[in-house]
């Protein structure tokens, strides 16, 4: 007997197709570097299939889709905060770059 | 009952037998609540000693300490400690207060013991790795305390370590090259004490409340040990790659603090690519939350011990609750005010600045409620509530200063002088410190089963009251005459017609340092010659109270608590008594 | 954790007690908790590594699709499988089939022992062409090496950790010593270490790919 009885969720077969998923994702991400596109956007696309990525696994994989709502809204914004803040220290990093273009 | 029976406890041996299991290596929630109190005394006896040797120094620089060359015989020769061996007793004392008082203490310290208690569960949700999170945390302090002892003595960089000087290793100076290792891996070490501490705090909060027991109906002190666990979860995740960074640099030859081009003492450093700024985002995205860390559980403390001797609630208990909320919140938005000055994107300056007049809100909304709640209420003066009452008053002193320090044109004056040192003494570790004082006058009959000597306590209040004052009300003066921190020594024509405020602040510290042997005999006389303690000495409300003075193993004696009231019904109109405990049967209809 | 503490928190809710708000196991919880502390600490260090790439003008994509960025995808296939036979393992453990459980269990421990390895092998062949935490043979920035090793090192580290997990799980859980619940706690473990690779991978072999 386990608490998890209830919500099993579904089978190994859905899971398959999740994996599937995922490494398709994984072949954009490798087509997509390869567009010879400027190293910005290459980044823009490659970070929106990261989250992509993660947050399809998170949410099938992670079960976090068979767990009551109120896990996912403690955890996500938490971490989506957090990770918020921390682009506080791009203007730093870019005007780094710009001194030492200067100085060469 | 056959259900409780049938409900497996926490615990499903019995009580642990053996001096070892039961005082050393035990899982029991309360032993290592004691067990941090204990690391935090010893730590805040050092630290104290720290800055006792600091202060006799910057008031009197050429005063030869008695002994001192045996603590380091190149940091202090004859007697007199080097300028390197200053800042090397400050780093240390930084470090020590910071990690191993003010979050042991009210955090750890408490938390650990009562949390648990104030929910109605017989232990924390994972009693060994509660175990385990204390005998980490020893373990880290043992490693920075063996920085003492190794050749060129403690690291000289301050408490914040900042790079470059922390990340090139000996050619920088006396201190940073084992000094500086010891330091990084001892935080490393206390990171991932905390988070397992954290983590345990957080599944106990959510998961083992009594029945009855909902989230709105928890004392002050544990919702507020929940909320800096669940920030301590989120900062300390952050300092410890940081500290595995600097390591690298300092061992492996990474760049990642160490700009190229370097030349410390005449030697080109090999390093190049990294960024001495990289650091103190790093650090102070931990370091800010750290403060409100050290400071929300001792804002749950007093809050929690108010009620009991005013013989009322508080006004707008979940108002405090939001406000504990809120500063959580915010307290990582504020980060770059330490970094005003330090080269940063202006811009991020304004950016950073906004939300840290912001957090000025829930703290004074809090204090407000405090003073609205004492004032017209027949508070009993005991030690207790004194140092409760001593908290609000250095909170707001330091306070104060923090909006001049928000505002980086005000703080391009301030940054690194005795101002900043006033604010963050009186705001944090002396307000932390009273909650300590409080929280142990108000438990120890609780945690020990003796009554503490109330005359003595009153006394070391008010010696200690009148004297933090002392120390730290001059600072400011010292701060805005443009006096520097973390000189060892003033020579400068401006700063040494200062020096007599500096003999002035030197003798305070000297003296309320003295008065704490106060409640160190006061502690140790109660231990042994204390009263014994009743169940209920303060006829207070919350759930320890509902358990003898000590608990039993399992807090509860194996019963199994119903809760049907609030944790602060004092006064209530219409009930039998003056005051209605949480497990008390008795239904109050609202008036 | 033993199985008397994870009993405790399994009956939460039941005789005497406040449910959870999450109403999982406690373990569950302190696992997501642990999750949510580990991504912040990946994070932190992957921005420290976008910052330092940006401040870099000399910044060095030294990746070729033969054999880098082909070793990171099948690095990358094999890591996404053991999550899927992880899966595999708790739905088997949920239903009771404790033989079929250990069975995935030791598949996805093997799985990751496999990544473990590659990786291994991956970074011997960098440092024989020269590459070191504070050396660029292709004359570019030092910060390249530094911030591949140390982000790629906390991920094996993470890997090799949940290898011996598994181990010890995977034993366990056959004497039955440990339950489902376990089982799945580590999942979610395991799980995240797969989800930290999804960020490693496009950040650090695919934006340095040449």
């Amino acid at each position: 007997m386990s608490v998890q009885g209830a919500a099993l969720g579904p089978g190994m077969k859905f899971f398959v197709a999740v994996w599937i998923a995922l490494m398709c994702i994984v072949g954009v991400e490798v087509i997509v570097t390869y567009q010879h596109l400027p190293p910005r956007q290459l980044l823009v696309w490659l970070l929106l299939l990261a989250f992509l990525e993660a947050g399809v696994a998170a949410w099938y994989f992670m079960h976090l889709k068979y767990e009551r709502a109120a896990l996912t809204w403690s955890l996500l914004p938490a971490l989506v905060f957090v990770v918020f803040m921390m682009d506080h220290i791009w203007p730093d990093a870019f005007r780094l770059a710009s001194l030492r273009l200067l100085s060469h | 009952m056959s259900e409780a029976a049938a409900h497996p406890a926490v615990h499903q041996h019995t009580a642990p037998t053996g001096f070892i299991r039961k005082y050393v290596f035990s899982v029991d929630h309360k032993i290592i609540g004691l067990q941090y109190y204990g690391l935090a005394l010893v730590a805040v006896f050092v630290g104290m000693v720290l800055s006792w040797l600091m202060r006799i120094h910057l008031g009197w620089a050429t005063f030869a300490i008695p002994g001192l060359h045996l603590l380091s015989s190149t940091g202090a020769p004859g007697n007199v400690m080097t300028p390197e061996y200053y800042l090397s007793l400050m780093t240390m004392h930084g470090t020590i207060m910071v990690f191993f008082v003010l979050t042991n203490a009210p955090f750890s310290g408490f938390g650990n013991y009562f949390l648990p208690i104030q929910v109605g569960a017989p232990d924390m949700a994972f009693p060994r790795m509660n175990m385990m999170s204390f005998w980490v945390t020893l373990v880290a302090f043992l490693v920075l305390m063996a920085s003492f002892f190794v050749s060129d003595g403690p690291t000289i960089a301050g408490w914040t370590v900042y790079a470059p000087l922390s990340a090139v290793g000996k050619d920088a100076g006396p201190g940073l090259a084992m000094g500086q290792n010891l330091w990084a891996v001892a935080i490393a070490i206390f990171c991932v004490g905390q988070l397992l501490g954290s983590l345990n705090f957080i599944a106990t909060t959510l998961d083992l409340r009594t029945k009855g027991m909902s989230l709105l109906r928890l004392p002050f002190s544990t919702w507020a040990w929940f909320i800096t666990s669940v920030i301590g979860l989120l900062a300390f995740a952050v300092l410890l790659p940081a500290c595995v960074l600097l390591i690298l640099d300092r061992t492996a030859g990474t760049s990642f603090f160490i700009p190229g081009g370097l030349v410390v003492s005449d030697h080109l450093q090999p390093h190049t690519g990294g960024s001495p700024l990289l650091w103190q985002h790093l650090f102070w995205f931990f370091g800010h939350p750290e403060v409100y860390i050290a400071i929300l559980p001792a804002i749950g403390i007093v809050s929690h011990i108010l009620p009991a001797f005013m013989r009322k609630p508080l006004l707008g208990p979940r108002v405090i609750v939001g406000c504990m909320v809120a500063i959580g919140f915010l307290s990582y938005m504020v980060w770059g005010h330490h970094m005003f000055v330090s080269g940063m994107n202006p811009f991020s300056a304004l950016l950073f600045s906004v939300p840290t007049l912001i957090i000025t809100i829930p703290a004074t909304i809090a204090t407000l409620l405090w003073i609205g709640s004492v004032y017209g209420a027949k508070l009993r003066f005991t030690s207790a509530s004194l140092f409760c009452l001593g908290f609000i008053s250095v909170f707001i002193s330091g306070g104060i200063s923090g909006f001049f320090l928000a505002q980086p044109s005000i703080d391009t004056y301030l940054h690194a002088t005795y101002f900043v040192v006033a604010h963050f003494h009186f705001v944090m570790a002396v307000a932390a410190i009273f909650a300590i004082f409080a929280g142990t006058y108000f438990w120890m009959p609780k945690m020990i089963g003796r009554m503490m000597n109330e005359t003595l306590g009153q006394i070391h209040f008010w010696i200690t009251f009148v004297g933090v004052y002392c120390i730290f009300m001059p600072m400011h003066y010292l701060g805005l005459a443009g006096n520097v921190r973390r000189y060892a020594a003033f020579t400068d024509d401006f700063l040494v017609p200062l020096i007599p405020v500096h003999q002035f602040i030197t003798i305070a510290a000297l003296v309320t340092g003295a008065a704490q042997f106060i409640f160190l005999f006061n502690l140790i006389w109660t231990r042994f010659r204390g009263p014994k303690a009743p169940d209920n000495p303060w006829n207070a409300t919350s759930l320890e109270w509902s358990t003898t003075s000590p608990p039993p193993f399992d807090n509860f004696g194996g019963r199994q608590l119903v809760v049907h009231h609030e944790a602060y019904e004092y006064g209530v109109a219409g009930s039998a008594g003056d005051y209605v405990m949480q497990t008390s049967p008795e239904v109050v209809k609202p008036q | 954790m033993d199985v008397s503490e994870l009993d405790a928190t399994i009956h939460a809710g039941h005789a005497g007690m406040e449910e959870s708000p999450y109403g999982i196991p406690s373990g569950k919880l302190a696992m997501w908790c642990f999750v949510l502390s580990d991504a912040v600490t990946f994070s932190a260090v992957l921005f420290a590594y976008g910052y330092l790439r940006i401040g870099s003008p000399d910044w060095s994509t030294p990746f070729t699709f033969v054999p880098s960025v082909l070793n990171g995808l099948v690095m990358t296939f094999v890591l996404l499988t053991s999550g899927l036979t992880m899966l595999a393992a708790v739905e088997a453990a949920k239903a009771g089939r404790t033989a079929a459980g250990t069975r995935w269990l030791w598949a996805t421990c093997a799985l990751g022992a496999l990544f473990a390895g590659m990786h291994l092998m991956e970074w011997r062949h960098m440092i024989e062409e020269g590459w070191r935490l504070f050396q660029n043979p292709l004359g570019g920035s030092v910060e390249f090496g530094a911030a591949f090793f140390c982000i790629t090192g906390l991920h094996l580290l993470h890997v090799l950790g949940g290898v011996c997990a598994l181990a010890v799980i995977a034993l366990g859980f056959h004497r039955q010593r440990y339950n489902s619940i376990d089982v799945e706690v580590l999942g979610i473990y395991w799980h995240f270490v797969d989800l930290v690779w999804m960020f490693v991978f496009p950040l650090v072999y695919l934006m340095n790919a040449r």
